[in-house]
């Protein structure tokens, strides 16, 4: 017998791209990080698929919001590891406001009787 | 700014942008290999074709990248099928072209604002009254002075009339067309003269000295392009008038070929005719052009009112200049317009069958790619895109067809097409040569692209390309194309039926003369105004010509007349029948009245029926003669003889002209075209009416005509060297001439059905070829049980006559409704005819039947062994 997979919930549109800011707001990382990392920190509530993951990364380079540099990964491989620029972090500060506001909200609403 | 470097890097640095992008994914796959002991990664890895194509989807410049790639397969596509691809391409240049040129001619003739500034505010004022009947018929001087007096509508009055000049003392005499104008005609229209001026005010006073302004075409070619022409005096039918300018020849008013416009002079007229003339003027801003009809209207009431004797129920129709210009082309122009999107669209039909079939080979190609990533809608944009290459190459090619079509047609102006010189290729065509190629290449496209998009790469690999639900529902949608195909094809061969049928009738009628029509020559001459002033001195001289020409060899008949069959009306005019007093109120209809030499009867070979032809006895001190014409006999005598009951002229002013004496009956002409029924007309002989300064020299011969007309013009030349001769013409080229309008619509619209027929038997063609390629196992089974050649052919046959009978159901049901459309253009024949609605189908069915049997006898030849042993 194993453990039960822990419950995983679909992404809300726009949230990926604020769990990925958030994963690379301490230290530059590739893909398969950042997708662990969003697991770690959502305690395994979100696991992201590479068909979502890697598109969303190369969107928010085009944007700006991340830097990609070409680093060695743990086991010697040649890996792409992306970085929040500037523009990336305010954009992690404009997001996480807008998202704190929406869980207020929606949490006021759910509790209003 | 990021967004465009990354749009160029994308684009241009493509090759590494890939490369990054495999690097990376390979990481992250060997990554989570590591980690997972490879149970995770060989799931994920199986989808790395789609993984990229993810990735590339959101990067800029992506759409860009992918139809560059898609355009570079796509011609790679087209190369592979050279067969496929000319036939495609030639099918809709084809379509493209005939209809870029269809719309150029549309767009020309109706569309094209005229190069007046604010053409819309000019409008022509006509005349409409009993007895003279013209719908839009034409004003005289005093109408005028009475409209202009009471014109409140428009901001100018002018008036014109159409005027032939005799240039004389230049080099060869010349008759050049031209207008007579009033002063504010050019400032009317707000054009300048490129060279001097135009008409300054009170240059049309009765007393005004003769100015004339010249056109830059005939400025150059007859002059020389003389800059020192201006204050020159030139001696225009007798006029002399001195040149104040040239316009430029974009400059065509009232139509194509005016060369001279000179001052009309108002000279108080002394009655109400004659009425050659025609109104001009430019709306006062804000006035309507019903505001301005009611307005000219109440001119003619107050007109009719004040002359009771000349006019009845008259009016004064505005017409906007550019109808005015177009006249009644407008339903011919829509019938092309119409006919020429039907082969179009069966053009585009054609192609989508095309393409379907070819689907069916290139199954396997899709299947694959489909498997390696591709999604459907990335497979139908590209699907689309060939398509659209497709069609854009065979907008090309159209183009190129339209430009020399345009061409051809200017240089041959079949039909007498109004505003010919505003028909071009121009920006405005090109744009919707390219709109028409893009919206026939995304129809044509759509439906076997979606067809392939919905495949699933499972069932196609296994299918093979043969059988199953999606060959079931492909040949479905053939079957449909197919038929519409056919129901179009039909609706245009019986349109072009109906006019066939039209034209051929149009050619049976009998314009009158009995005479072999290339047997007789005519010309239109006009002595010298200045030697001639008046009916004293120009009759003898027609007679000395009628003599002189009678005695050259070859001409049996010589004679004068002013009207000519089949479409030479010079004038018509009303009659009072001596001891037949109108009622009150009534009005005899006007008839052609022509004025003629005693042989001209003989000449044209116009049989008598009762009593006599003229003869020189029937002189100007002579009792006034006058001959009708059969269909007027019966018209007027309702079986009575007329010969030797009398009869008078009753123009809108003859009401002292003495009564004739009718003394023949002779054979119905038709002067006012061959498909005007109406031949009701009187002769008067030539020696007893008014001076007049033009008429025709008409020829018979006892052998083809037309070579006399060098000797002719010698000995006219030789009796007086200033007559001015001009429209030499045979009686049969003159009959074909009047056709020449019919004849361009029949030979159009019966090319395009034609083109029509060959597109429908390829389609039906290809449906049957591709079906037989199809069951070939199944036809070599049902062989090798013993089947019979001929069932198999049967079989096949069979198949493409069903198709054929639906498509033909279709196609009578709208050839039913369009052909409604035709009925003013078709002679004698009812829109629904019912020998053109019998043959058109049986023509499809043939052509259908035709086109299958190929295929079936393909079929027939299939070797068992072979198709059992295929695959």
């Amino acid at each position: 017998m194993s453990e039960p997979a822990p419950k995983t919930t679909n992404l809300l549109q726009g949230t990926l791209d604020l769990l990925i800011l958030r994963a690379l707001s301490l230290e530059a990382m590739h893909g398969l990080g950042i997708s662990r990392r969003i697991e770690q920190i959502t305690q395994g509530t979100f696991q992201v698929k590479p068909g979502s993951l890697f598109p969303a990364l190369h969107r928010m380079e085009e944007a700006g919001w991340l830097a990609p540099s070409w680093g060695e990964s743990e086991n010697n491989r040649k890996a792409k590891y992306y970085r929040l620029t500037a523009a990336g972090r305010r954009q992690l500060q404009a997001e996480t406001e807008e998202w704190q506001r929406i869980s207020m909200a929606m949490a006021a609403a759910l509790d209003a009787t | 700014m990021h967004k465009l470097v990354y749009f160029w890097r994308n684009l241009v640095r493509r090759r590494q942008v890939e490369r990054e992008l495999d690097q990376e994914l390979a990481a992250y796959v060997a990554l989570l290999a590591e980690e997972t002991s490879g149970r995770e990664a060989r799931l994920e890895a199986g989808g790395i074709q789609q993984l990229k194509e993810q990735v590339r989807d959101v990067k800029a410049g992506f759409f860009m990248q992918t139809i560059l790639q898609d355009v570079r397969y796509g011609w790679r596509m087209l190369r592979r099928s050279p067969t496929f691809t000319v036939v495609a391409i030639l099918a809709l240049a084809l379509g493209i072209g005939a209809t870029t040129t269809i719309f150029s001619i549309v767009y020309g003739v109706l569309l094209r604002p005229l190069p007046y500034p604010a053409d819309g505010r000019i409008a022509m004022v006509f005349n409409h009254f009993a007895p003279q009947n013209a719908e839009h018929g034409t004003l005289s001087i005093a109408d005028y002075l009475d409209w202009k007096k009471g014109n409140h509508a428009f901001e100018s009055a002018e008036l014109f009339r159409q005027a032939l000049f005799d240039v004389t003392g230049a080099k060869e005499p010349e008759q050049v067309r031209g207008a007579m104008v009033t002063a504010g005609f050019f400032s009317t229209l707000r054009v300048q003269a490129l060279l001097g001026r135009t008409f300054l005010p009170g240059e049309d006073a009765a007393n005004a000295p003769g100015v004339a302004v010249l056109s830059e075409t005939w400025w150059r070619n007859s002059l020389g392009a003389d800059r020192n022409i201006l204050g020159r005096k030139l001696n225009l039918s007798g006029v002399p008038c001195t040149v104040v300018g040239v316009m430029a020849s974009s400059f065509h008013f009232p139509g194509p070929n005016y060369e001279i416009w000179t001052n009309l002079r108002l000279i108080p007229p002394t009655r109400r005719g004659p009425f050659p003339y025609r109104g001009l003027g430019r709306l006062k801003p804000g006035v309507t052009l019903g505001q301005a009809q009611a307005d000219t209207n109440a001119v003619a009431q107050r007109i009719e009112r004040e002359n009771p004797v000349t006019y009845h129920h008259m009016t004064m129709p505005v017409v906007p200049l550019r109808d005015a210009i177009i006249g009644n082309i407008r339903p011919a122009l829509l019938a092309f317009l119409g006919a020429v999107l039907v082969l179009l669209a069966i053009a585009a039909v054609n192609v989508a069958g095309l393409l379907l079939a070819r689907a069916t080979v290139r199954e396997r190609e899709i299947a694959l790619r489909v498997s390696l990533g591709a999604g459907s809608g990335r497979l139908i944009r590209q699907l689309l895109t060939e398509s659209l290459l497709l069609a854009l190459l065979s907008g090309a090619a159209g183009c190129l067809l339209a430009y020399a079509g345009i061409h051809a047609l200017r240089a041959w102006n079949p039909g007498n097409l109004p505003r010919i010189e505003d028909i071009r290729l121009d920006s405005g065509a090109l744009v919707f040569a390219l709109l028409v190629s893009v919206a026939t290449g995304v129809l044509f496209g759509l439906a076997p692209a979606f067809q392939s998009g919905r495949a699933t790469p499972a069932s196609s690999l296994r299918e093979g390309g043969r059988g199953g639900t999606v060959g079931a529902s492909r040949r479905r949608l053939q079957a449909v194309l197919v038929m519409g195909e056919l129901a179009l094809a039909l609706m245009l061969v019986t349109s072009a039926g109906l006019l066939v049928r039209s034209f051929l009738l149009l050619g049976q009628v009998n314009s009158g003369a009995q005479a072999p029509p290339e047997n007789v020559l005519s010309m239109k001459i006009s002595p010298a105004s200045s030697k001639y002033r008046d009916s004293e001195q120009i009759i003898p001289f027609y007679r000395r010509l009628m003599e002189r020409v009678r005695s050259t060899p070859g001409v049996t008949y010589a004679a004068i007349s002013d009207s000519l069959p089949p479409d030479r009306q010079y004038d018509y005019d009303t009659f009072v029948i001596q001891g037949q007093p109108l009622a009150a109120g009534e009005i005899n209809p006007a008839v052609t009245c022509p004025i003629v030499s005693p042989d001209y009867f003989r000449a044209l070979g116009i049989p008598l029926i009762k009593g006599r032809f003229f003869t020189n006895q029937d002189s100007g001190d002579a009792p006034p003669t006058v001959i009708i014409s059969d269909s007027m006999a019966r018209h007027y005598f309702s079986g009575e003889n007329p010969v030797g009951r009398r009869l008078k002229a009753s123009g809108p002013d003859l009401h002292d002209t003495p009564f004739m004496e009718i003394v023949g009956v002779v054979g119905d002409v038709r002067y006012a075209g061959l498909d005007d029924n109406n031949a009701d007309a009187y002769y008067q002989p030539y020696a007893q009416t008014l001076y007049y300064q033009r008429t025709n020299l008409v020829v018979r011969s006892n052998g083809p005509a037309a070579g006399l007309a060098t000797t002719l013009r010698r000995e006219v030349r030789e009796l007086d060297a200033d007559t001015v001769i001009s429209d030499v013409i045979t009686l049969q080229d003159a009959l074909g001439a009047s056709v020449i309008g019919p004849r361009f619509r029949t030979l159009l619209v019966g090319g395009f059905a034609l083109c029509a027929l060959v597109l429908a038997a390829i389609g039906i063609y290809g449906v049957m070829a591709y079906s037989v390629a199809q069951r070939t196992q199944e036809i070599g089974i049902r062989m090798a049980l013993g089947a019979r050649r001929s069932n198999l052919i049967g079989d096949v046959v069979a198949q493409g006559l069903r198709l054929a009978l639906a498509g033909t159901a279709v196609g009578v049901a709208g050839a039913l409704l369009v052909t409604r459309l035709l009925a003013s253009l078709l002679f004698a024949v009812k829109p629904t005819d019912a020998l053109t609605f019998a043959a058109g189908p049986v023509i499809l069915i043939a052509v259908a039947l035709l086109a299958s049997f190929l295929p079936a006898c393909r079929a027939a030849m299939v070797d068992p062994v072979i198709a059992l042993r295929h695959e």
